[in-house]
């Protein structure tokens, strides 16, 4: 028995040597990449400034994002030693909101990425695995959906329903944004499902549950993953939409929330300090995904790391 | 086919039709013939060949064996008892007992899962043993196919192998739940030459030592003459010859066995090798639907008979039969000089 | 004077592990009219070396060393512009699943006539189109098919095609790449008979890559076993077939099932072939052969002459 025990734990060492050595590789790939190494470079900065966003309010509470006023400043003021990106109209710190407005990008990117790209795969396995009457409905569904303008669609809610917080605002972009996700994923279902290996598996007695989660899953989950980076760039451009026209989470600061009160205090051409920081920011955080998921697509391209044939 | 008592598997007129729906080229859509009233026994412990050129219909008589699909006419029966609709838990205890091992080992291991997972799958859905047991299964079966040391590959992902070896994986998986039937579709047709013999060697393995019956599909001949005790030759869906391995390729009686036995590579000096010549090169026009399922290629059909006369299955010598109007005529035909190799 | 010679041949790959070595000091010679066969399991080069000599290396892969000549041009040495008239006109090459290299939206006459007319500009429409219903005649194509799409042909007619293709500009050397492996039994039969017919009328040189040794001894003169980027053993058929003298080529012999005669056992060849990054000090086929001495280990073998055109790089044979 513990000679069966000691190979039972070679195997496991040895799975897990295996996954080392997979990651190893497609980090391997994804290093020779030129547009990944600048997204990743961009998102490693991004973060820092995510996490650094907890120390300002630390240092002085003048420097807090959202109620912090030095007092001494009145109207918006541009660059100095206390204020290193200046101030906002009412004497805020504009460094301390950029710091946190990365903080909600994240939050709010990666969790709306995150909840639309769980509930597309989900749509899309059941969809393409099943198909007939469960595919059609659940794809008109996804049509329906996919064709409504979300931002508009937010908006209207939000105008329905006063100031949205934040989760909700997560919340509505993730069901939004499911039905593209959901539509690759029952394609890439569907193709999964013809495959000789799906076959194998019924004849070696595997239920459908179990060839959902153990054959189909684990070859689309790639997939999902690259279409979450993609969302999450769309995520963070409709929260930065809403928030600059207006509809925003009043209790949190973002990018689009300074954009907001840039605009709307009147500094649109008078304080360049105050509308570039935050206007930068969006455009190369979403720039910064993108060029990750595109490096992504490499690194998982079948193509490249697959089998030739025989011959 | 008498001895019925002995039989381990048996088809009795099965069809196949798959319906086909009509796209941008081809309008409307259509019924294609997979198979069409085959009748079949397999003999415990014995290789039976399914011989045909693609497209014949071996690989629907494989997974209507195993259940992937079903008949759409006739019956299939394991050991006596009907199997040709079964369902659930049923077709789950079926398929302990009746394994495949398919074409294209690029295709059939999926790509996201080490082999000792793919290799214990069968286990873990029977629920055999604990995973210590069904580790050592799988280093042992592994070890049967040829895999060995066994421990070096279960670590592995199947893009990490090589055809061969994939395909011996293939065998490993389709023989851990010791099978008393083992399906084998062509297995070695995407391999290189090099590797057939590693697995015929496997297979005839699987049948000596673990009893089991093999059902061995291929394109070629010589393998059939190879491996197999029996073969029947299958051409668009109908059985054509049936009969003891030696005697259906030493004396061939359907022509359209014949035109195989031709096709097959020759060298050496083979230059007074006779051919048979029944194939024509270019198909003649079709006969009536009821006639010979061969007419159209025919060097030999009369065009009365055969274009409108289902052929009957006649005996030949012993136990080989043939669907042909003239079977009686097939002939054996003298061995090919020593200089002259025939095969591949 | 030979049609092409193959003077140490070297090729690499740039790969991310490191240099591979897909071929290694080749020698190769063909008269015009002959037939040489290239056999050898996947991976050992064979296709490289087509590629080479259409030059039609990948980006990442270069002639390392040696030199192609054909025709007492040195194509090694040739840029892309020059390249691309001797391609074609003077080597065609069929194309490993040439049958998918067929566009499925263009008629097939239209694909023939685009091909020659890129080639020839000399020639009149009239003249090209002549010319490509003699080419279907001469593959046995029904000239009714000719303006069919791809997908209307079975996979043999297909293969007919790249076949009619590939004569279209009288080449004087045909690269012809596993052109059988996707047919069926009887059609590649056909093919290879009328490949072999062809050959003979035209007087063609033919380089016809193959895995399996069977088909290769059907159609060829001559033999060359290639084993992991070196060429093993090479003569003509008959005699490297029924006098092998290279372990791997007698694996490879004895390892197919005959029609006739008793049935001997197969010889399997057991294991894998080498990694092809890296240096390989010794024999490259002695993990796998069964004459494996200590020295095969550290040596590389030297070049036996069995007789004056039977040649084998083995120590022990
Ligand atoms: N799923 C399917 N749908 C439609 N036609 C099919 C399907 N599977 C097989 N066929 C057709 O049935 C016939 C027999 O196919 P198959 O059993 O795969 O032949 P083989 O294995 O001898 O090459 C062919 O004409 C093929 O096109
Ligand atoms: N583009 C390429 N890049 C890197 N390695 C390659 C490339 N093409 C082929 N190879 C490698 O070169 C070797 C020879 O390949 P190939 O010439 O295709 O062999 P064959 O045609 O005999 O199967 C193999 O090991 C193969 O993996
Ligand atoms: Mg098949
Ligand atoms: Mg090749």
């Amino acid at each position: 028995m513990s000679v069966q025990q000691a190979t039972l734990q070679s195997l496991k060492a040895g799975r897990r040597a295996l996954w080392r050595q997979r990651l190893a590789e497609n980090w391997r790939v994804f290093r020779g990449n030129l547009l990944g190494k600048i997204g990743l470079s961009l998102l490693v900065m991004f973060g820092l400034m995510a996490g650094l966003s907890y120390i300002p309010p630390l240092i002085d509470p003048m420097y807090h994002p959202m109620t912090g006023v030095d007092p001494l400043v009145v109207k918006s003021t541009g660059p100095s030693l206390t204020h290193w990106l200046g101030t906002d109209f009412m004497g805020r710190d504009i460094l301390s909101q950029l710091l946190a407005g990365a903080r909600v990008a994240f939050m709010v990117g990666v969790s709306a990425a995150f909840m639309s790209v769980v509930l597309g795969t989900a749509v899309g396995m059941t969809a393409g695995y099943l198909g007939k009457t469960t595919d059609t409905l659940l794809m008109r569904l996804a049509d329906m959906i996919m064709v409504l303008p979300t931002l508009l669609v937010v908006l209207m809610l939000a105008a329905l329903f006063g100031q949205l917080s934040i989760w909700m605002i997560v919340l509505m972009i993730a069901l939004f944004r499911w039905p593209g996700v959901s539509r690759v994923i029952r394609a890439q279902t569907l193709s999964l499902k013809q495959r000789p290996f799906i076959d194998a598996a019924r004849v070696a007695g595997a239920s459908h549950t179990r060839i959902i989660f153990r054959h189909i899953m684990p070859n689309v989950l790639p997939l999902a993953f690259l279409y979450m980076t993609f969302r999450v760039t769309s995520a963070i451009v409709i929260e930065a939409g809403l928030a600059f026209l207006g509809f925003g989470d009043p209790g949190t600061v973002s990018w689009g929330m300074m954009l907001q009160w840039v605009w709307k205090t009147g500094h649109m051409f008078t304080a360049p300090y105050w509308l570039l920081p935050p206007g930068i920011c969006i455009s190369l955080i979403t720039l910064s995904f993108y060029m990750l998921g595109r490096a992504m697509d490499e690194v998982l391209d079948p193509r490249l790391r697959d089998e030739t044939q025989a011959g | 086919m008498s001895q019925s008592h002995k039989d381990i598997l048996k088809l009795e007129g099965v069809s196949k039709f798959y319906r086909t729906r009509g796209n941008r080229y081809r309008r409307g859509g259509g019924t294609v013939v997979a198979l069409s009233r085959v009748n079949l026994s397999l003999r415990p412990g014995e290789i039976f060949g399914l011989v045909g050129e693609s497209g014949s219909g071996k690989t629907t008589a494989g997974r209507l064996v195993v259940r992937l699909e079903e008949p759409d006419e006739g019956r299939i029966t394991l050991d006596g008892v009907d199997i040709t609709h079964l369902k659930g838990g049923g077709l789950r205890d079926y398929r302990r007992k009746v394994q495949m091992v398919f074409q294209d080992p690029y295709q059939s291991l999926n790509p996201q899962m080490t082999i000792a997972d793919a290799v214990a799958e069968p286990l873990i859905t029977n629920k055999v043993g604990d995973p210590a047991d069904r580790l050592e299964r799988v280093l042992g079966v592994l070890d049967t196919a040829g895999l060995s040391p066994a421990e070096d590959f279960i670590y592995r992902f199947p893009h990490q192998l090589s055809g061969g070896q994939r395909q011996r994986v293939a065998i490993a998986r389709a023989i851990v739940l010791e099978p008393s039937l083992l399906v084998a579709d062509e297995p070695t047709s995407m391999l290189d030459a090099s590797y057939s013999a590693q697995i015929f060697e496997i297979l005839q393995g699987v049948r000596d030592q673990m009893g089991a019956t093999i059902i061995f599909i291929t394109h070629s001949m010589a393998a059939a003459r190879y491996l197999c005790d029996r073969i029947a030759v299958i051409y668009h869906g109908h059985l054509v010859e049936q009969g003891p391995a030696e005697a259906v390729i030493n004396s061939p009686s359907h022509p359209y066995t014949k035109a195989l036995i031709d096709a097959t590579p020759k060298f050496g000096r083979c230059e007074g090798v006779p051919t048979y010549g029944t194939y024509l090169p270019a198909p003649r026009p079709a006969g009536e639907q009821a006639g010979c399922p061969f007419f159209q290629r025919c060097a030999l059909a009369e065009r009365l008979l055969c274009s409108a006369t289902y052929p009957e299955w006649r005996q030949v010598a012993g136990e080989q039969v043939c669907l042909c109007h003239f079977a009686a005529e097939g002939g054996q035909s003298p061995p090919p000089p020593e200089e002259c190799r025939l095969g591949g | 004077m030979a049609l092409l010679k193959v003077e140490n041949l070297s090729i690499g790959y740039r790969t991310a592990g490191g240099m591979l070595k897909a071929v290694d000091g080749v020698n190769l010679s063909l008269e015009e009219g002959r037939s040489l066969g290239l056999v050898g399991e996947s991976g050992c080069g064979k296709t490289t070396i087509g590629m080479a000599l259409m030059g039609l290396l990948p980006p990442n892969g270069s002639i390392t060393g040696g030199r192609i000549v054909l025709d007492g041009v040195e194509i090694s040495a040739l840029d892309e512009e020059e390249l691309r008239k001797v391609r074609w006109s003077q080597v065609a090459m069929i194309f490993q699943a040439a049958m998918n290299a067929l566009n499925p939206v263009i008629r097939v006459s239209a694909q023939m006539t685009e091909a020659i007319r890129t080639h020839r500009p000399d020639m009149d429409e009239q003249a090209i189109m002549q010319r490509v219903e003699g080419l279907f005649n001469l593959v046995g194509l029904p000239l009714e098919r000719l303006h069919d799409f791809p997908h209307q042909y079975s996979g043999g007619m297909k293969q007919r095609a790249i076949i009619a293709m590939a004569l279209a500009l009288n080449p004087k050397l045909i690269i012809a790449d596993e052109p059988t492996t996707a047919l069926d039994v009887i059609v590649q039969d056909q093919i290879l008979k009328e490949t072999k017919v062809l050959q003979e009328q035209f007087d063609i040189g033919i380089i016809f890559i193959s895995h399996d040794i069977s088909i290769v001894a059907e159609v060829c003169h001559d033999i060359g076993v290639m084993y992991a980027g070196q060429l093993v053993e090479a003569g003509p058929a008959q005699e490297v077939f029924f006098n092998s003298k290279h372990p791997y080529t007698r694996a490879l012999v004895g390892s197919f099932p005959t029609l006739a005669g008793p049935k001997s056992k197969l010889t399997p060849i057991p294991g894998e072939p080498p990694n092809l990054i890296g240096a390989i000090p010794g024999c490259r086929f002695c993990d796998r052969c069964p004459k494996d001495t200590a020295s095969c280990k550290l040596e590389p073998p030297k070049w036996q002459e069995i007789n004056e055109r039977h040649w084998v790089l083995c120590d022990h044979c």
